[in-house]
């Protein structure tokens, strides 16, 4: 999947986000218990970056609940959002699966393991996300501050 | 928040009631949540339309992505 955008690690600002797949989830899902405070966060939302993977993972979810049209929707409100998608490359996959060897005991996927790589180099100091999984080098969950 | 009074047929109020404790929110939260869908959104944030486009009906929907793309395991 091309970049729409992509920003170097040295350009990392101290108030970027990176937003994980349930992020835009509990953002969309008006029954979802972080439904609220996703939606306060997007409504004034800092410098916010995801990658290629966690987009298709969304679409996929969209495809997997409910059909064509929905995940359709889901790629306009991608579109909508002002985040950064950042490049993710062999370099990005090689860094992932050191990770994802490293955390052998938990179901690392290579989605959430390139959105770790990520915030470690681009020294991202919080994490929009409900998955504990991207809590595991440490980088504050939203949901916890 | 600014408090307000609205009146309601008694069919409406058992409807939005029983929606509520379906949802698990307040019937204020619903009557909210109801609201911010049928007003218009901020023209300078268009991607806050797209803000509760769905109701999986689940509390843990964000939290079971791995689940729902990638399966249980068996």
């Amino acid at each position: 999947m091309p970049a729409r955008k992509s920003t170097k690690p040295s350009t990392a600002t101290r108030n970027e986000a990176y937003v994980d797949t349930s992020a835009f989830i509990a953002f969309a899902d008006r029954s979802d218990s972080y439904h609220a405070l996703f939606r306060r966060l997007f409504s004034d939302p800092p410098r916010l970056i995801t990658t290629p993977l966690v987009v298709a993972e969304g679409h996929g979810w969209f495809l997997k609940r409910y059909d064509t049209a929905r995940g359709l929707q889901f790629l306009s409100m991608i579109e909508a959002i002002p985040v950064g998608i950042v490049s993710v490359g062999e370099r990005e996959q090689q860094a992932a699966s050191v990770l994802i060897r490293r955390y052998s005991d938990q179901d690392l996927t290579l989605t959430d393991a390139v959105g770790l790589h990520l915030m470690a180099v681009r020294r991202t100091r919080i994490c929009w996300s409900t998955d504990f999984h991207l809590g595991l080098t440490k980088v504050p969950l939203v949901i916890h501050t | 928040m600014i408090r307000t009074q609205i009146s309601l047929s008694e069919r409406e109020y058992r409807a939005a009631k029983a929606e509520a404790a379906r949802l698990g929110i307040s019937l204020a939260e619903l009557l909210r949540q109801s609201l911010r869908q049928l007003l218009p959104g901020d023209e300078n944030k268009p991607w806050m339309r797209y803000a509760g486009m769905i109701e999986t009906g689940e509390k843990d929907a964000s939290q079971k992505v791995d689940e729902t793309v990638y399966g249980n395991k068996k």
